[in-house]
């Protein structure tokens, strides 16, 4: 950030951030009501979807507001913005920090819950979308930063199994924030299972998505909303501390012995590195 | 995470920022976060100001222990939130008196600036992955986000009443 134009366009990313900000916040939350429950809009969804509409690597450059440089400038952006956020978290958590380790066994129990994505996501990938290699990849975890280091440790970033954790890396970025909050408010809306335990859900993607999800929980329920953000704080917590161990020694062997089970001939052993001249590897 | 398949995602998501250049970062940032509290909560501009400092030298001291320790491998997250928790204990002589400057700030409109960051850093790259990837693996990843979200809360839910 030390040469002029990289500084003049700091300064426009901050204007045209802050305009983004104030105007998210003006309009507040909206619910809408759907039959059996309701999905709450949070100001950051619509800052989130500001962003994208300015950011020229989506829209074209939309009346030149922006350039690659800006966008290129952002990207860093993200973690520090997301520090005082974090830092709030755990304000909340040192108050309430008995009944956070009252509920320490099942804190530590709902990482495991990274096993949902194979239980829901596996099956479809492989007997529906007759995905190949890909699925090992897109479905042993929630794809953030530490599940891309383990593919790329493991089958390298560039083979099938690369393209699969990628893609969902991906779709996390884009849509993350917002299936999170969707269907955070929705589930809470339902009143069938625990707040607490909501929270906790909330803590297993990244820091964004935990903000979007918490932030949608505490909307729908007020009157718990310290209780919401010191379990979700403190799952997320944990997700970096003991998260990368279920995906690395529990998830990733268990898709890939679910995978042996479901394609028996496809004898490519787990450990090649990046061999991508099979047909699903050539698309 | 330096083997070079990873450099080339690292590039667009995650780059490296000096130690200068991130505590200018952060105080770029911070009225951002205050200018939404103003209109997110009944602070005065004074006491939204002391709030927002307060979570900016927490998280400042997150980001030294973060450079001070990198062989605990432990993200500036996780650091800025164990400041957070240390720093709000009842129990420690300046808990209540952290707890009362932060208190009132409205977490959920500090998320707001983050988020714009986010929607203005989606890079060419990760657009073009989105569209040669397919729609299979974008349904896929829909599953992902939903199926790890259903079984942490079920767990949770499960073995809540058990510790009860």
């Amino acid at each position: 950030m030390d040469r002029p134009a990289d500084l003049v366009a700091a300064w426009r990313l901050l204007a045209v951030a802050l305009v983004i900000v104030v105007l998210s916040q003006l309009l507040g939350i909206r619910r809408i009501e759907v039959g059996i429950g309701t999905i709450l809009l949070l100001p950051l969804l619509y800052a989130f979807l500001a962003g994208l509409v300015l950011n020229p690597s989506i829209t074209g450059r939309v009346g030149k507001v922006l350039g690659r440089r800006e966008v290129r400038l952002a990207s860093p952006l993200i973690i520090v913005a997301i520090l005082p956020f974090i830092a709030r978290f755990g304000t909340t958590i040192g108050p309430d920090i008995e009944a956070v380790i009252a509920a320490g066994p099942a804190l530590l129990l709902q990482e495991l819950g990274n096993l949902g994505t194979i239980v829901l996501a596996f099956p479809v990938a492989v007997y529906l979308l007759k995905l190949r290699r890909e699925a090992v990849g897109a479905t042993f975890s929630v794809a953030r930063e530490p599940s891309l280091a383990i593919i790329a440790d493991r089958y390298g970033l560039r083979g099938p199994e690369g393209a699969g954790v990628l893609a969902v890396y991906v779709v996390g970025t884009l849509v993350g924030t917002i299936v999170f909050s969707v269907m955070a408010s929705f589930v809470a809306s339902l009143d069938v299972l625990d707040p607490r335990a909501l929270a906790m859900a909330c803590g297993v993607g990244s820091g964004s998505m935990m903000a979007a999800c918490s932030g949608a929980l505490a909307a729908t329920l007020p009157e718990m909303e310290d209780t919401i953000l010191a379990f979700a704080g403190t799952s997320n917590l944990l997700t970096y501390a003991t998260g990368m161990y279920v995906t690395l020694f529990v998830a990733l062997p268990l898709v890939e012995w679910m995978y042996r089970k479901a394609h028996p001939e496809d004898t490519r052993a787990a450990a090649t590195p990046a061999a991508t001249s099979d047909e699903e590897g050539a698309r | 995470m330096s083997a070079t398949p990873v450099d080339d995602v690292e590039d667009t998501q995650d780059e490296r920022l000096s130690l200068p250049s991130e505590m200018t970062a952060l105080l770029a940032v911070l009225p951002l976060g205050w200018a939404a509290q103003l209109i997110a909560t009944d602070l005065s501009a004074l006491r939204a100001a002391a709030g927002v400092l307060a979570l900016g030298l927490i998280a400042v001291i997150g980001i030294l222990l973060t450079r001070a320790l990198p062989f605990l491998r432990l993200p500036s997250v996780a650091w800025v939130s164990l400041v957070g928790i240390v720093a709000s204990l009842p129990m420690l002589p300046w808990g209540e008196a952290v707890v009362g400057v932060v208190g009132e700030i409205d977490f959920l409109a500090l998320s707001v600036p983050c988020l714009a960051f986010a929607g203005l850093a989606i890079s060419r790259r990760e657009v073009a992955i989105a569209k040669t990837s397919g729609w299979k693996l974008l349904v896929v990843g829909v599953l992902v986000l939903i199926g790890t979200f259903i079984g942490s809360a079920l767990i949770a839910d499960v073995t809540l009443p058990l510790l009860e």
